[in-house]
């Protein structure tokens, strides 16, 4: 057996060094941590590639200051290039698995369905994920839902929901131990939460793979139709500026996880494996419509866990795009980001904050006639996210406010307050009508996305999608990517959980010889 | 040498190509050199600055005044720049990719043009020598334009100023908010 591996952060790193292994893999988030463990767990040798920096949880210090920052990409900037969507992607060792809301679900039967009849996967059924799920929820403790994690703010969705008939489900939550501090999002000081930093990571470092953090692929490098080398910046941490160069030789293949939007990017900021012209096209955020609904008790809505409630009743709308509701926590950074106004308006919100209440609506892109957003790099290398708010994801979102209105209504909310830019406050059935007359498109409402799927879809056509059904790039034999970006549409649940999964799949065959 | 025109046509088509943050209203900010003559430097920055000129951040300044409550009917909260709300965002704007800072600057000078200030609410003034009625009328005009790259200016400027601010400790009691909770105690040996 190896002799462990270690993680190697970019300070330690001299320029111009290179290793040479079996596999690497780019990004520690849930695919790409349970890739590594998979592979070395099987007698490859693995290095791990990883563009955040390297915190545990001594470092999570639950200040919105230093973990948006620190553990998001972009410092917490990133947004769709016209800033309509604030885009909320982890970045640091473990991925998004740091700052996620723990909630895990299994990949929709009718999601999966969705894939095999119209996008061409194969093999890929609720019986083949089967173990994969299992195995994922077993490592990661994923526990059924708990009633004792309801806390006011989930409670009020629950209530309302169930008042509704609109049968209001426990999320699974993958936590061990947990305290219910309701600081998931800014990395859990008590490593509570089952991260892929303690899971698979850990299990891939025991495995003898090292991972190394500050390091962002910059290339992927080819060779007659094979992936030889990631050539990677190696940034100072304090600048976030490359300092050095770092490169990645693989024997045997590599394997991408940097999560979607990121994954497509490096493909075309290296041109390789893009001739289908499907990399970076069809991505989905799950664009997400947020309420805040006012008690004259307080919620509390920035204390326990911060999902542990779900609404799918609307989830299949037939010929419309359906939605789920669950909720978001409500610390001041950012609720005050969400809150529209500013100066004393503005003000006159965020000072209500403990009694606020904040249901969310995740729309499921991708299952209709709606093509998601489309990733682009530029010359510099930058990042650009595309994302067209088709009329059917608008016409779901006004739908959507008018249900979370009823339903804060239902549970007993003073009043419900939209996040238009012109906000409205709904106090009763009469004023719903309201909803559909406001006008809703970019920046005229509130809108963010906490999951990002799609890019380098999968399927068994090369003209319409860039990987096969178990991850194989078309073009580059030896290529595999193994995270969200891979999804077809989104997944209409919670994203991780599927992720890791997939991955698991995945990495399994990748780790069969021949 | 080759015309300066001619690079303004690259740098048109290279930002037309591009979103705000980069984006087309950018260019506009790269057509108003003499923009900052006459902008009115309020408060030194407290450190270096990493990113902004003197001038940009005196922009910055005064627009963070305006979207934070500080200069508001409640003399509770905080002003922006007792927060050092602009030299926060000097600091992390200094850390993303290159032409986003590009962009940030590009767009703190259309802030600061009367010209656009005209257009928009009316305003003939340097956004740093506007009174705050009309520096409120010109974020307020942005906000609501019908032109979504008004509205993405005004988004990018509001989200850095509130981000700053409400992240901040000091606000948090104004907000209802008692912070964050004691963690517990993990046993001895815990990893």
């Amino acid at each position: 057996m190896s002799a462990a591996g270690r993680i190697v952060t970019g300070a330690e790193i001299p320029d111009l060094s290179s290793v040479e292994v079996d596999f690497v893999v780019v990004g520690s988030g849930a695919g790409g941590s349970t890739a590594a463990a998979v592979l070395a767990a099987a007698g490859a040798r693995v290095v791990v590639l990883e563009e955040g920096g390297h915190y545990t949880r001594r470092d999570f210090n639950m200040q919105e200051s230093w973990a948006y920052p620190a553990l998001y990409q972009e410092h917490g900037n990133r947004a769709t290039d016209d800033l309509a969507i604030l885009i909320l992607q982890g970045r640091s060792v473990g991925g998004g698995t740091t700052v996620n809301w723990t909630s895990s679900f299994r990949t929709p039967e009718r999601t999966l369905a969705l894939w095999a009849a119209r996008h061409g996967v194969r093999g890929l059924d609720a019986a083949t994920l089967a173990p994969h799920f299992a195995a994922a929820e077993q490592r990661l403790d994923v526990g059924v839902g708990d009633p004792d994690d309801v806390n006011n703010n989930n409670r009020k969705l629950q209530e309302g929901a169930a008042k509704l008939g609109w049968r209001p489900e426990l999320i699974h939550r993958s936590v061990k131990g947990c305290a219910r501090l309701g600081y998931c999002g800014m990395g859990c000081p008590l490593d509570a939460k089952r991260t892929s930093r303690t899971t698979y990571l850990a299990d891939a470092i025991a495995a003898g793979a090292d991972v190394y953090s500050d390091c962002r692929a910059k290339l992927v490098e080819t060779d007659r139709g094979r992936a030889r080398a990631v050539v990677a910046d190696v940034l100072d941490r304090a600048s976030d500026r490359p300092r050095g160069r770092f490169v990645a030789y693989a024997r045997r293949g590599i394997v991408l996880a940097g999560g979607a939007i990121n994954t497509p990017a490096l493909l075309l900021r290296s041109k390789a494996g893009t001739d289908s012209g499907q990399v970076g096209r069809r991505t989905f955020l799950h664009p997400t419509v947020p309420i805040v609904a006012f008690y004259d008790q307080p919620i509390e809505a920035f204390y326990g866990p911060p999902q542990s409630v779900s609404v799918h009743h609307f989830a299949d709308r037939g010929e419309r795009v359906g939605y789920f509701l669950e909720t978001a926590p409500v610390h001041p950074m950012l609720a005050a980001l969400a809150f529209p106004g500013f100066g004393d308006t503005h003000r006159k919100i965020v000072e209500r904050l403990a009694f606020a209440q904040s249901t969310i609506a995740l729309l499921i892109d991708g299952h209709h006639d709606d093509e998601g957003g489309v990733v682009e790099v530029n010359g510099d290398g930058r990042i650009k996210l595309g994302y067209p708010l088709h009329a059917s994801l608008r016409e779901a979102a006004v739908a959507a406010i008018a249900d979370m209105a009823r339903l804060q209504l239902a549970a007993g909310a003073r009043e419900v307050m939209t996040l238009h830019e012109t906000p409205l406050v709904i106090r009763s059935e009469a004023d719903l009508g309201a909803i559909a007359a406001a006008p809703f498109g970019p920046n005229l409402h509130t809108m963010f996305s906490a999951h990002q799927m799609g890019g380098a879809a999968m399927g068994e056509d090369p003209a319409r999608s860039v990987v096969d059904s178990r991850g194989r790039h078309h073009q580059l034999e030896n290529l595999w990517i193994a995270d969200g970006s891979v999804f077809p549409t989104s997944l209409g649940v919670n994203p991780q959980l599927s992720i890791y999964a997939l991955a698991r799949l995945f990495a399994t065959e990748i780790a069969k010889p021949g | 040498m080759p015309g300066s025109d001619d690079r303004a046509g690259f740098d048109r088509r290279r930002f037309l190509k591009r979103g705000l943050f980069g984006g087309t209203l950018l260019v506009l900010g790269g057509a108003l050199p003499f923009v900052f003559r006459t902008t009115r430097r309020g408060s030194r920055p407290r450190r270096p600055l990493r990113l902004l000129s003197p001038d940009e951040y005196a922009v910055f300044a005064a627009v963070a005044a305006r979207i934070v409550p500080g200069d508001g009917a409640d003399a509770r909260w905080p002003r922006a720049e007792a927060l050092d709300c602009a030299g926060k965002v000097d600091a992390l704007m200094a850390t993303t990719h290159p032409d986003v800072g590009h962009d940030f600057r590009r767009l703190l000078r259309l802030v600061e043009s009367g010209f656009l200030g005209t257009f928009t609410a009316g305003s003939p003034r340097p956004f740093t020598r506007a009174t705050a009625a009309e520096q409120d009328a010109r974020l307020g005009a942005w906000r609501r334009s019908r032109l979504a790259i008004l509205r993405s200016g005004y988004q990018a400027l509001k989200r850095l100023a509130d981000a700053a601010y409400y992240s901040s400790p000091e606000i948090y009691a104004l907000c209802g908010y008692p912070g964050p909770p004691v963690v517990p105690e993990l046993p001895a040996g815990t990893p």
